[in-house]
């Protein structure tokens, strides 16, 4: 039990009571349902983005490539709809294969020519968003069925249907990561790839699947994504994908996931998204500028990753005694 | 004062780590203007006093003394600045700087923001080139050297620090015999202008043909210290290394008895440049693998085990000819497991806890249909192993880098007794460990064999070699020496060793 009270899900367990605390205290209408239904909204797609990125820095790698990978899916999906006519559950189906198979191509990249996956991601990034720009035109998808724009306005006592969808997925993921075996040898080889290699665990394979899981997520949120708006659109995730990589990276750093790899926090994680949600919910109410918010949650990436270091020490130190 | 006859001296020097004590009131005198040798098995804490000389370990006990005056180092720098110049064994050059730049990198580095003037450096490493009898422009990039001529340069290096004690550490690992001769001939002439030189190396006849002096180390103590050379053959080194009549070889005669090898190399040769390797490994038979360090031991049980190819022969198993493409076709088609000597980077994931270490051979065997594996079927499978092997840990949960390195061994060989392979490859299973878990490893090989697994044993541990193995295998250069029956005795078979590898 003490080791739970030392655990980084404690600590943000206690830290989104305080974020509360305050912004409940200074804005009498932080507890209104409409804003629940805005926090759990975005919530629950900066969850799938976090675990989205948390799949691959288990690998003691990253993605810069999830945004992109995430709009190129979200776009199959409208593309599926309405230039191919199929039902929206068999567009749901083209869109997560897209999703994989541009996973796939990371991770095979990475593996096969060892170069960091910075590197190879940032190509990719580039190459997945301009081909998609090519292909769409730039011209988004609005005309989706009922079923979808109902489902981004659907709540359970306030509380989004995103956000119950990534806690959903959020599960299965944490007992994939607990019980599968897959699961544990793509942590093995994360952990120490030489090590896990030489006790039978393809760790090259692993790093590849580990980039296919994580595309599969960042499929999810993007298609999360497309019921809030109601449409798919090219822009969703910013230039290049690349607004979602401050809730990427600071939702499982937070969460104590390691970077170096080996060691993920589902829970944390999820619980590292609610955290960064209610912040940039709390300071955008206050009527505190979009740029302030993104400089506040560059500090508090920073913090979170010297936290990680500091964590390593620590490990490193009472390694020694 | 006594001293100021030594350049260097280390008297009395202690070194503990953890659970072992490394050197144990080793002393060390270097004389000015003569070379001195410094012996001793892996092991025997050779490479800890080259760091406590260079200030990389600070003795836990005893003095350093340089030209008579007591010094310490805190760091490489401090050892640099009293003189001790290094050539390690890898170089350590910047490739695409200029041999003068590389010369005199310290002092460049001294001036943040000064600019550098490069025709002055020339001419000022020329005469420490010339010194060395080395014909080269120093404005040349040190990538277009060969390794000899690197080699050199670092000389030159040690030199320009004005260093009076130059330590070489394996100097002729990577040298053609040819090349050996001229850096002896180099070394000679310095000798001759004064300088004192540490010539560390496992080549007996290179100690015989060219120091003045030997310092021999046997598990952390001299055996003997500044003693010359003159009177002593190579058979007296190989005596003075190994020759450790109070050693007590407790081996246990097994009945041999006659069954197909479980495990068999035919003319093997390897993408890591093994060439013709025969050898073969009976269920119930431990089979020593013996050879210095860098003989290709530890390739070899990585290209049996199919992390690197195979080029040309044949790896039989059970008789009938295999292609192991992966370590997982190994572990779960053909029942080979390989216990690594490098525990921290190969052996375990020290950041994961006991049990996934211990369990990470059978996941796949346990997992049902859906592929899922529940801790509780791990555990039913690891826990035994883990508890005969009487593993010291508050629980299954703990991290494996918190246990203590007997430990840590006792569960990278528990996992291959989970996984229950048939044939076990060891390496180095005592390095670094305390004795009581040594003791308690020999027994466990021991009863392996006897429970019919087939060992193969890479050590360079000598008595535990003789002490375990029922046949040795002798190594050098990726190629199998010889090999030879170990009878127990230890002298005879110890001797036969060190004359196939020196042969």
């Amino acid at each position: 039990m003490a080791s739970f009270f030392l655990s980084n899900e404690f600590g943000l367990i206690v830290g989104i009571c305080i974020f509360i605390a305050i912004f409940s205290w200074v804005d009498a209408n932080f507890w209104s349902p409409f804003n629940l239904f805005v926090i759990s909204r975005s919530a629950g797609v900066y969850a799938l983005i976090g675990l989205s990125m948390m799949a691959v820095i288990a690998t003691g790698g990253l993605s810069l490539a999830i945004g992109a990978i995430g709009v190129c899916a979200a776009m199959a999906f409208g593309w599926a709809i309405e230039s191919a006519g199929l039902h929206w559950s068999a567009s749901l189906a083209v869109a997560l294969a897209v999703a994989l198979a541009l996973g796939y191509v990371n991770g095979w990249l990475v593996v096969r020519t060892g170069i960091h996956s910075f590197v190879i991601t940032l190509a990719t990034m580039s190459v997945f968003f301009g081909g998609m720009l090519f292909l769409s035109q730039g011209q988004s998808f609005r005309a989706l069925p009922a079923e979808i724009t109902e489902f981004g306005r659907l709540k359970v006592f306030s509380i989004s249907a995103l956000f119950l969808t990534a806690v959903a997925v959020a599960l299965l993921l944490a007992a994939f990561y607990r019980f599968a075996a897959l699961g544990r040898e793509m942590l093995a080889a994360g952990a120490c790839p030489e090590a896990a290699e030489l006790s039978g665990v393809h760790s090259g394979r692993m790093f590849i699947l580990c980039h296919v899981l994580s595309a599969g997520l960042a499929g999810i949120a993007a298609l999360l994504v497309t019921a809030r708006f109601g449409a798919a659109i090219p822009s969703m995730a910013g230039q290049l994908g690349q607004d979602w990589l401050m809730p990427g990276f600071l939702a499982p750093v937070l969460g104590g996931t390691l970077l170096s790899g080996g060691r993920v926090s589902v829970p944390g994680t999820v619980l590292g998204a609610i955290l960064v949600t209610i912040l940039a919910n709390g300071l955008l109410r206050m009527s505190i500028g979009e740029f302030w918010v993104q400089a506040i949650l560059g500090c508090l990436l920073l913090a979170a990753v010297l936290g990680d270091v500091m964590r390593k020490r620590y490990l490193a130190a009472s390694g020694r005694a | 004062m006594e001293t100021a006859r030594y350049a260097f001296e280390a008297r009395s020097v202690s070194k503990f780590f953890p659970g072992v004590k490394a050197l144990s009131e080793v002393s060390l005198k270097l004389s000015a203007g003569s070379i001195h040798a410094l012996l001793g098995e892996n092991g025997a804490g050779k490479s800890t006093l080259i760091k406590i000389v260079t200030g990389v370990y600070q003795p836990d006990q005893g003095s350093l003394f340089c030209s008579g005056q007591a010094c310490r180092f805190s760091g490489p720098r401090d050892a640099m600045a009293a003189g001790i110049g290094v050539v390690h064994q890898e170089r350590n050059l910047i490739p695409r700087f200029s041999i003068a730049e590389n010369i005199f990198l310290e002092r460049n580095g001294r001036h943040l923001f000064r600019m550098i003037d490069y025709k002055a450096l020339a001419r000022e490493a020329r005469p420490w080139l010339e010194r060395l009898g080395l014909d080269l422009d120093p404005a040349l990039p040190v990538s277009r050297l060969t390794v000899a001529k690197m080699q050199m340069v670092e000389i030159a290096r040690a030199l320009a620090l004005r260093s009076r004690v130059l330590l070489l550490d394996e100097p002729t690992a990577s040298l053609t015999p040819h090349e050996a001769e001229a850096l002896f001939a180099v070394l000679r002439k310095l000798r001759d202008e004064g300088v004192s030189m540490l010539f560390v190396s496992h080549k007996l006849e290179e100690v015989e043909q060219l120091c003045d002096t030997v310092t021999v180390l046997r598990d952390g103590n001299n055996v003997c210290d500044a003693r010359s050379t003159e009177s002593l053959g190579r058979q007296d080194f190989v005596h003075l290394m190994i020759g450790r009549t109070e050693q007590v070889v407790t081996r246990r005669d097994r009945e041999q008895e006659d069954v197909p090898p479980f495990l068999e190399l035919k003319s093997v040769s390897s993408a890591l440049g093994h060439r013709d390797i025969s050898l073969a490994v009976r269920p119930g038979e431990i089979v020593g693998l013996y050879g210095l360090v860098g003989a290709g031991r530890s390739e070899l049980a990585k290209v049996i085990i199919g992390r690197y190819p195979v080029t040309a022969g044949e790896i039989r198993v059970d008789q009938a000819p295999v292609k192991i493409r992966s370590v997982a076709q190994a572990i779960h088609r053909h029942g080979i497991g390989y216990v690594s000597e490098d525990r921290k980077h190969e052996g375990l994931i020290l950041d994961h806890s006991v049990l996934e270490n211990a369990g990470i051979t059978v996941w796949r065997r346990l997992a049902n249909c859906l592929g899922l594996v529940g801790d509780r079927s791990i555990r039913a499978l690891v826990e035994p192993h883990i508890r005969k092997l009487e593993v010291r840990t508050p629980s299954l949960h703990q991290k494996v880098g918190l246990l203590s390195g007997g430990n840590q061994q006792k569960i990278s060989v528990a996992k291959w007794l989970s996984a229950g392979v048939k044939l076990l490859i060891i390496d180095e299973p005592t390095v670094g460990i305390d004795i009581k878990s040594k003791a308690y490893l020999h027994e466990l090989i021991h009863e392996l064999a006897d429970k019919g697994t087939a060992v193969l044993l890479i050590s360079s541990d000598m008595p535990e070699m003789i002490s375990l193995a029922d046949r040795i295998v002798v190594m050098n250069a990726y190629r199998v020496q010889g090999e030879l029956a170990n009878t127990g005795e230890y002298a005879k078979v110890s001797a036969g060793i060190m004359n196939l590898i020196h042969d």
